[in-house]
């Protein structure tokens, strides 16, 4: 295994492209489903390490307002997960985004934030597949921490892999108290093959 | 691939063989909520066959499926060309099938997941969703047993097994819990210590299964007497603590007084016997001047010192 995975700036450039083209789109097919208007963050790509990303993860520990969703998706070679940070978000305002109308208990609260995060993360990644011609399975989305902290879950000191490659959005949805950043994290073995993809797209 | 009709069918054949015996429930919906495709796994499941259930409104047939929130789930699936999920953990079942195992299966029905997935046509618009469930009972088991051995080895942790009153270990927890509180707050708060009058005679004349079973109704009646934020704990031995938040030392009086008295009025019986018993009790109010925990139960423990002094079977505050 390589001991740094090296992303050129070309390579960011043009994912930076797909992912600001897949954007538009998602926010397009979100305002549609969901009649609000999303403002998208411009995506930020970085490679990180399993410390950085235990850091990300650290506050749904610590803090009772943070909520954090994770989705996993693979398909021809590519894998990764997607992972939701809910900063401070209302679940009446989440509850009226997708039109829930039932009472809100616990079960409900985690329900809101699978189903947001699926729709958010779905939207995304549909189009940056579509782009990069390819399709991707998709696990159900899990809320975090529900079963075990998080520093149980994921202990970056025992991660098989040095470095991810993560694009960080955070979306903000209008007239709605709902704040989040995704996290789009690409495994070590899946950014060769994400490069040829985009080779392909720009030559 | 071939393209002779004759192979085409017989793919065809096989095709559907596998989608009607998979161990997996497969239905598709048109958008008018009408079903489409009912495999083998729906089939016998429901026990609906296919011709009852072709071309009819899903919540027809289904009444207990939420209409509306099924249709907001379907609207996103049309809506993003995206997958949608449900997991038992929300919502156990979409269909309230039996479990699988009816006899020796401990859930009484099937706990599902499911996926629902946009289905395209040849111009890529979604006009039909499938719908697969996923039968997650055995792993739901796991979950729930698991969760419940949890809870009970926390609650056997806490509390103490003759009398079920929380433990020494716990108790004292609460104890240094409500000391830094009133350190913060100054809220009222005080301490009983409760000590049952002449244990070792009750011992010695009927026995120690005796012994245990007045320990058992002392136990019982401060579980009655007590509010909710009461804390009741089993000091060791025949004594007792009782911490009372938000209550001063006469209204800790109060309290000590009816612990009291219905002690005084219940009896034990045992084998031939009625065993009456008493108990002498301390009470201690947190004041700046008691400088810690310890010093918190030295003082109630003067009170309780003072009350069997006195001759016992009465409440005594120890003013500090």
């Amino acid at each position: 295994m390589s001991a740094t995975v090296h992303l050129s700036e070309d390579y960011r450039d043009r994912l930076q492209e797909v992912t600001n083209v897949a954007m538009g789109q998602a926010a397009d097919r979100l305002a549609r489903l969901l009649d609000t208007f999303v403002v998208l963050s411009i995506p930020h790509i970085e490679i990180l390490s399993p410390a950085d990303i235990a850091m990300a993860l650290h506050s749904i520990d610590n803090s009772a307002s943070v909520s954090g969703v994770c989705q996993g998706f693979i398909g021809g070679g590519i894998a990764g997960e997607a992972i939701l940070l809910f900063n401070d978000t209302s679940f009446t305002d989440l509850a009226r985004l997708l039109k829930y109308d039932g009472y809100l208990d616990h079960d409900a609260e985690r329900e809101l934030l699978m189903d947001t995060t699926n729709v958010l993360f779905g939207a995304c990644l549909r189009g940056i597949a579509e782009q990069i011609d390819m399709t991707f399975s998709f696990g159900p989305p899990m809320v975090l921490g529900q079963h075990q902290r998080l520093d149980e879950l994921f202990n970056p000191k025992e991660a098989t892999w040095q470095q991810a490659l993560v694009t960080e959005i955070n979306y903000k949805l209008e007239g709605y108290n709902v704040n989040c950043d995704l996290l789009l994290i690409l495994t070590e073995d899946s950014i060769d093959l994400l490069c040829k993809k985009l080779d392909y797209l720009l030559t | 691939m071939t393209s002779s009709p004759k192979d085409f069918l017989h793919e065809f054949h096989w095709l559907m063989d596998v989608l009607h015996n998979i161990d997996v429930g497969l239905v598709v919906l048109d958008l008018h909520m009408h079903v489409k495709l009912w495999n083998g796994f729906m089939q016998n499941h429901s026990a609906r066959s296919s011709a009852e259930v072709l071309d009819v409104c899903i919540f027809d047939l289904f009444p207990e499926l939420p209409e509306a929130w099924f249709r907001r789930k379907l609207q996103a699936v049309t809506v993003l060309h995206n997958a949608a999920f449900t997991t038992w953990e929300q919502r156990p079942y979409l269909f309230r099938f039996k479990n699988y195992r009816p006899v020796t299966g401990a859930a009484e029905f099937m706990y599902q997941n499911c996926t629902m997935l946009p289905l395209t046509d040849a111009t890529g618009e979604v006009n039909h969703i499938c719908l697969i469930i996923y039968d997650v009972t055995e792993v739901a088991i796991n979950r729930l047993q698991l969760q419940q051995a949890n809870a009970q080895l926390r609650h056997i942790s806490r509390t103490d097994g003759l009398t079920g009153l929380l433990n020494r270990k716990t108790w004292e927890q609460s104890l240094r819990l409500e000391f830094k509180r009133f350190q913060r707050y100054h809220h009222a708060c005080s301490l009983i210590m409760l000590d049952i009058d002449h244990f070792k005679d009750i011992n010695d004349s009927y026995g120690h299964t005796a012994g245990d079973e007045v320990i058992r109704r002392t136990a019982a009646i401060l579980k009655e007497g007590l509010r909710e934020s009461d804390v009741a704990g089993r000091y060791g031995g025949e004594e007792f603590v009782v911490i009372l938040v938000d209550t001063d030392a006469a209204g800790a009086q109060v309290v000590a007084e009816r612990l009291r008295t219905r002690i005084e009025a219940s009896s034990v019986p045992y084998e031939q016997h009625i065993i009456n018993f008493t108990v002498s009790l301390g009470i201690a109010e947190l004041t700046p001047k008691i400088s810690d925990p310890t010093m918190w139960i030295d003082t109630a423990d003067r009170g309780l010192y003072n009350a069997k002094r006195a001759g016992r079977n009465q409440a005594i505050i120890y003013h500090t």
